[in-house]
């Protein structure tokens, strides 16, 4: 009876390992992409990217994985510091829209790749500005998204569209209720409103705001100001000042002819009204004085990848022309190359829109500043003099 | 004595005593019961103490680890977070009575009606579990937004436009009631089961009206279901997450959007878990109502 007992639950537990999942490893050739975009960007590459490239490079697939956000990211970067120096397998070689100051402490272990040392033929094709921005070399920026206003052109012609802050602010007042933004924390487009009316608040002076020089003292200084302009507007707004929880949630306010005028990402926007998720009649327009923040998105690769060199291929693959061309022209951002890379006839249609230089807003403590404050100050339309 | 099938069966074997042999190996039940209950330690029980203890034993200008209460002091005095907590304690508890409202009539009409009808009714009732929050919130914004199908329908209807419940604390009431009523009716209608049919026709039988049957012959038999309903409401609904994240207005928001915020773009853990402790404080008030009726209904 017992050695019976004895062998059924050893079976049973054979059987279970048997079970049990497998390892998984990295396939050779088969590059192992994340990213931490939006959905349009995973579209981008799933349709345009990876076909070009894969046609071009016999032998070479890419993997497309959406890793969530950058906490996600995180995680699998973690993975692969955690491998270096041993030889197990990161499953991971290249990532979308990532920092490489991310996990804190790869850097200095070295698990990410430095372009300029990395033999890329298209580097020295990359706009200088974006290094302006960003001068860490481990970061390679590929594409550029802004915020733009989005309208509805029915409701709002064209030629009346604001195309300065104090303009947008007197047409928010003049219509209450049909201009909506979301919160800063909960996609760029209503993150990048707040930070443009920051800018306003002083004097529209974009070099006031560096990550190096951030004190606690200086952001109350500099952000409160913003609080009072964004509470002035907010009983100009939607529902008296209701903030949506997302990008999409605008635009979908403003498909649905709630609203008559959003901040949204260009990409975003451009993408929406192809797929009709926007009608035909939605109008895009930049301001003129200084324009909202928007960024150059950028990939990291780590050393430690079984398929590293395909992964410098790719990011070599995607400054291409041909690449940074539909970047313009199939996603609605801007490229990351200078304008003497991409074709003639691109740069004709576009050069209105694309503003010669982009305000960035710096991250880190500013954004946990704006942030926090915003929630407290914003947020509860309550007037703190009250 | 009870009527419980459980109770049955429990009496009927008991004389027979030791019909699979378990007198003499004790161990056995023990053994059975001790993989759950270790992942509970594992999983839950160590989590919450190693959270309280974090939040109670941090380090202080030194860099010294002490005893110090300032997160909740904190709390407790920021006039945000108290919104915050206040708006998901108004939240949960309209929820839970709308719930119930809305429940026991679904779950008294499944049980006393026979027939095709209620087949769909229940089907009807049920579908919401399989329907994610995410998806739901997006329909939510459709139906019920500003310029929504509700809107369109009243303005085919010449009548006038509705203030939408969206990005106001009633948007995610509605969700979240809508989002909870298969489990409620589920655990009601179970309730219901314990009630016989004999027992009402008996009172029908000397005169008993809809109401007093209600009263004095239903509701005292399913007090039970109603309270572990409530309890999972409570519990379900004061951790949402998705529907007030979406639906509900930026400030005051609710513990669940409030806590990640917290923690994933302030970088403060310690003031994320103090607002989970304390969430969780309130949450094992209605655990232990929970706990308490499951006791009394196996003692009975």
């Amino acid at each position: 009876m017992k050695r019976r007992a004895f062998m059924i639950t050893a079976a049973g537990a054979t059987a279970g390992m048997v079970l049990l999942p497998r390892m998984s490893f990295a396939v050779p050739g088969q590059i192992d992409w994340y990213t931490s975009s939006d959905q349009n960007i995973l579209d981008f590459w799933t349709n345009v990217v990876k076909p070009k490239f894969e046609a071009a490079n016999p032998g070479i697939t890419i993997n497309l994985v959406d890793g969530g956000d950058s906490a996600g990211l995180q995680a699998i970067a973690d993975r692969a510091i955690a491998a270096l120096g041993t030889s197990n397998d990161p499953q991971a070689d290249f990532f979308e829209g990532f920092d490489s100051r991310l996990p804190v402490g790869a850097l200095d272990k070295g698990l990410w790749v430095d372009f300029s040392k990395a033999n890329l033929s298209n580097y020295s094709k990359i706009n200088p500005l974006a290094f302006e921005i960003d001068p860490q070399r481990e970061n390679l920026p590929y594409r550029g998204s802004q915020v733009l206003l989005a309208y509805d052109t029915t409701k709002l012609p064209a030629a009346d569209a604001p195309k300065t802050w104090d303009d947008l602010v007197t047409w928010i007042k003049a219509n209450p209720g049909q201009f909506i933004y979301n919160r800063p924390n909960k996609g760029g487009s209503g993150g990048n409103f707040v930070r443009r009316a920051v800018y306003a608040a002083n004097g529209n002076d974009t070099k006031l705001f560096s990550i190096d020089t951030y004190t606690d003292e200086k952001a109350k200084e500099l952000l409160d100001p913003a609080w009072a302009i964004l509470n002035d507007l907010a009983p100009s707004l939607m529902d008296g000042g209701a903030y949506t929880s997302g990008n999409t949630q605008s635009i979908q306010l403003l498909g649905q002819g709630a609203v008559t005028m959003i901040p949204a990402w260009s990409d975003q926007a451009i993408q929406a009204i192809s797929q009709g998720a926007l009608p035909e009649t939605t109008g895009l327009v930049q301001l003129t004085d200084v324009g909202f923040p928007g960024n150059f998105s950028r990939i990291t690769v780590n050393s430690n990848g079984v398929n590293k060199d395909a992964a410098l291929k790719l990011a070599d693959f995607i400054l291409s022309e041909e690449v940074q061309g539909a970047v313009l022209t199939e996603l609605g951002g801007f490229p990351a190359v200078s304008w003497d890379h991409v074709p003639a006839d691109l740069y004709e249609k576009y050069k209105d829109v694309i503003p010669a230089s982009i305000p960035v807003f710096p991250g880190g403590p500013w954004e946990k500043a704006i942030n926090e404050n915003w929630y407290r100050a914003v947020a509860p339309n309550v007037d703190p003099a009250s | 004595m009870t009527d419980t099938p459980a109770g049955n069966i429990a009496q009927a074997t008991s004389p027979a005593g030791d019909i699979v042999g378990t007198r003499n190996r004790w161990y056995l039940g023990l053994l059975l019961v001790a993989a759950p209950v270790l992942l509970v330690c594992w999983l839950i029980i160590y989590p919450i103490i190693a959270a309280v203890v974090q939040t109670v034993w941090v380090p202080d200008a030194d860099g010294v680890n002490r005893l110090s209460l300032e997160s909740y002091r904190f709390f407790f005095s920021d006039g945000y977070s108290l919104a915050n907590l206040w708006i998901t304690l108004w939240t949960t508890l309209v929820c839970a009575i709308l719930l119930l409202l809305i429940c026991l009539p679904i779950a008294l009409y499944l049980r006393f009606s026979e027939g095709r009808l209620p087949a769909y009714v229940q089907a009807l009732a049920i579908f919401p579990m399989f329907v994610p929050s995410i998806i739901l919130s997006y329909a939510f914004i459709r139906v019920l937004g500003p310029n929504g199908m509700l809107d369109i329908l009243l303005n085919a209807a010449h009548l006038p436009k509705i203030r939408s419940p969206y990005l106001t604390p009633w948007g995610p009431v509605i969700g979240l009631v809508w989002d909870h009523i298969p489990l409620t009716v589920l655990i009601l209608l179970s309730g219901l089961g314990n009630v016989s049919n004999q027992s009402i026709e008996a009172a029908r039988d000397v005169g008993a009206g809809r109401l007093i049957v209600l009263w004095h012959i239903i509701l005292p038999r399913i007090g039970n279901s109603v309270l572990v309903a409530a309890s999972f409401a409570v519990l379900g609904i004061f951790s949402a997450f998705t529907i007030p994240y979406v639906l509900g207005p930026a400030a005051p928001e609710m513990m669940g959007p409030f806590m990640q915020r917290t923690f994933r773009e302030l970088y403060d853990p310690t003031s994320a878990i103090t607002q989970a402790v304390i969430s969780f404080g309130f949450c094992i008030v209605f655990g232990l109502f929970y706990v308490y009726s499951v006791a009394r209904n196996q003692r009975t």
